[in-house]
């Protein structure tokens, strides 16, 4: 045992950065968020009184915290599952070699590279009326099929939400596309070739053979996707702002304008901690029931 | 909220201030205002020659801009750096908004250096601008420049449609027969709509009609929006407001007017506009023959607002001397003439002012102030979020909900804000 201790400094070394970091820019921030959210803390006020729950009260009869909340599951509700689905898509068709398609992996990625600002300037543009991308598209189908439709729908304020979603799932396309990807690459190529010997056709080999061999990337996937959706925030501040008329006024854009325009810090912590327990409770809600799924799998087999 | 004189700049590009590394002994006072690129390059440059006279004028002195710009982020930003103790050592300070800085301690009083500079004199600028930024004894900005918001109107709409110039004492109802005279719909092409009035929901652009009508935003003391946005007269001018979008469409909404995508007056197809001093530069360039006077009243007496722009100083500046050496420069006669030749606004020195205003539209500006009160913003802390809460009341009508509901509703929650200071 004359050599436990210096291996045992060696590998809090090795711990020692990743430990400093959580500590410093997680668990820190989370205790002084909690201390934060139990006083009456306005950032330019010298006195800062302990309130109880107050601030968490508050928040009960704000309506437009409770609209922020709305704003934000429909968000989530509306992007995860098209998100995923898109990202399934992309990678089914990525999943094949032909020539080029490294090429074509790449052009796919590329918005995840990009900052979210840049890309929410691009999707302003994107749907502006007339000048927009998507009114120069409705232009394009009058000219083709002889229609009328009018090509100066603002996108932006007219389906907000939708706008904001749409740049979500183009945006996020890339990593989970990616995941997808490997993924499919795990699943040996000789179960389908069994499933085609058996007459199998190309959409039962996917129900039965990709989606449920998927199911563990599939899980991270949604996972992760929940978490950043229910966490949406830079393209609703370059974009909407939260508008028009709180439609688009997220849970963490919020959180951003009472902590940084109102000065409400110990209000504004309340609030995160709420967005905290929200994310908390539908992730554990997801890994249960993923684990009753494989459990039952487990059973079947 | 109108960020200073028409500044809100949109993109966020930093500006072209940063010069390399300074020699040593150099004194450097760092000086933040709104103005980014969206500003008028000539004036840009205008601005850079006056700080480098003043920098001629006091040898080993560096003057650094900090620039920020976008329409909203002034004030957090700066706010921000007073909280962080790296706070610039001068301001421009917008009347909107003096109150979060004035009323937190964060500005130096200015008082007694004033008392002790035999070279400065107070009196030479207009004394209702001036007490902006004063609380009793003390005072925290001296003005650069100002300007009420009146009302502009299309000469030529006006004669096409044969109607006369509008007369200064005309009341709500009378404006609105000229709104309704000078709308001009033709069937089946939006884009060639021609509105009565060029509306944009911007609290600090409409609030003035509140007043007009014998309402009020909040109390006097400014503690409470119960009873007062709420009350009967405020009511009435809001719901005056919000039928001339969904009743009788002789204004646009806020989604109309976005999808024109063009400032509807500057290009003809609005007849009115409420605005400051800042659009006559725009509109002149234009060539729109314009016309001012004042905004209609039922109350047998103009009412508008004035906003304004100063110079205040950091509290904890190291530097005192020279940040009052500059605020003197920057709002002094001599300089004074140089920025307000642009056009953007009205100088607070009333000899400069007065120097100006030669015609009868600059006339009219002169004459506005004297009906014109200070937006409750130089006063009101979360003056900014009652604002916000204003301009949403005007979306929710527009959208459909009932006038009364939302006026009551906005005036819960904006007593909620006011309560929570």
């Amino acid at each position: 045992m004359t050599q436990g201790r210096p291996k045992s400094i060696a590998g809090y070394l090795f711990v020692g950065p990743a430990m400093l970091y959580l500590g410093v820019f997680t668990v820190l921030p989370m205790v002084v968020a909690a201390y934060l959210s139990f006083h009456h803390w306005h950032l330019l006020k010298p006195d800062h009184p302990f309130v109880g729950l107050d601030n968490y009260r508050r928040l009960l009869d704000d309506p437009y915290f409770v609209n922020a909340i709305q704003n934000t599951i429909a968000f989530t509700a509306l992007s995860v599952p098209v998100g995923m689905a898109v990202a399934l898509a992309a990678a089914v068709l990525l999943n094949r070699s032909i020539p080029g398609i490294r090429l074509f992996r790449t052009v796919f990625y590329i918005p995840s590279v990009c900052s979210q600002v840049a890309l929410s300037m691009i999707w302003i543009w994107v749907t502006l009326p007339n000048a927009g991308f998507f009114n120069w598209l409705i232009g394009g189908l009058n000219a083709c099929l002889g229609t009328s439709f009018s090509t100066d729908v603002n996108f932006l304020t007219r389906f907000p939400m939708i706008s904001v979603v749409l740049l979500f799932i183009w945006n996020g396309l890339g990593p989970r596309m990616v995941i997808f990807l490997a993924g499919l690459q795990n699943i040996p190529e000789s179960l389908y070739e069994a499933a085609r010997v058996d007459g199998a056709t190309g959409w039962q080999r996917f129900r039965h053979i990709t989606m449920p061999l998927l199911a563990p990337t599939t899980f991270f996937i949604l996972v992760t996707t929940t978490i950043a959706a229910l966490q949406i925030f830079t393209p609703i501040y370059v974009m909407t702002q939260g508008g028009p008329n709180r439609a688009t006024d997220v849970v963490v854009f919020h959180i951003y304008k009472e902590a940084w325009h109102k000065f409400h810090i110990g209000q504004a912590s309340a609030m995160s901690y709420v967005l905290f327990s929200i994310i908390m409770v539908i992730s554990l809600l997801q890994f249960w029931v993923m684990k009753r799924r494989s459990d039952s799998i487990a059973e079947a087999v | 909220m109108i960020i200073g004189l028409g500044f809100g700049a949109i993109a966020a590009i930093s500006c072209q201030e940063s010069r390399s590394e300074s020699p040593p002994q150099t004194t450097i006072l760092r000086v933040a205002n709104w103005e980014g690129p969206s500003v008028d390059a000539g004036f840009l440059l205008q601005e850079r020659s006056l700080r480098e006279e003043f920098e001629r004028r006091h040898p080993g002195v560096r003057i650094k801009i900090e620039n920020i710009p976008g329409e909203g982020q002034y004030v957090p930003k700066l706010l921000m750096m007073f909280v962080a103790k790296r706070a610039p050592d001068v301001l421009q300070l917008d009347a909107s908004y003096a109150s979060v800085f004035i009323d937190n301690d964060l500005l130096l009083d200015m008082t007694p250096i004033i008392e002790s500079d035999t070279s400065f004199e107070l009196d030479r600028y207009f004394r209702n601008v001036v007490d902006v930024a004063r609380r009793g004894d003390a005072l925290y900005a001296i003005p650069l420049d100002f300007t009420p918001l009146v009302l502009f109107y299309n000469k030529r709409l006006f004669d096409e449609a044969n109607i006369p110039y509008p007369n200064r004492d005309w009341t709500c109802d009378e404006f609105l027969e000229v709104a309704r005279a000078l709308t001009i719909d033709p069937p089946g092409d939006a884009s060639k709509k021609q509105y009565g009035l060029y509306f944009r929901n911007l609290m600090s652009l409409w609030v003035p009609w509140i007043w007009a009508n014998g309402g009020s935003v909040l109390s006097p003391d400014g503690q409470h929006a119960e009873g007062y946005f709420n009350s009967e007269q405020s009511i009435t001018a809001i719901r005056f407001l919000t039928d001339m979008i969904t009743q009788s469409h002789v204004a646009p909404s806020d989604s109309e007017a976005a999808a024109a995508g063009v400032d509807l007056f500057q290009v003809g197809r609005a007849a009115m506009n409420v605005a400051g001093h800042w659009m006559i530069i725009d509109y002149r360039t234009a060539n729109v023959d314009f016309g001012v006077t004042m905004l209609p009243s039922n109350t047998g007496r103009p009412r508008t607002v004035i906003y304004e722009s100063g110079l205040a100083i950091n509290r904890e500046t190291k530097q005192q001397t020279l940040a009052w050496e500059y605020v003197k420069f920057m709002t002094s006669a001599e300089v004074q003439k140089i920025r307000v030749s642009s056009g953007l606004a009205i100088s607070a020195q009333k000899d400069v002012a007065e120097y100006y205003a030669s015609d009868e539209q600059e006339q009219t500006f002169l004459e506005a102030v004297e009906y014109a009160s200070g937006p409750r913003g130089a006063r009101v802390e979360p003056y900014a979020v009652i604002e916000d809460l204003g301009r949403e009341v005007v979306e929710n009508i527009v959208n459909g909900m009932p006038v009364r509901a939302a006026i009551n509703q906005a005036a819960q929650l904006m007593e909620r804000e006011l309560s929570q200071q």
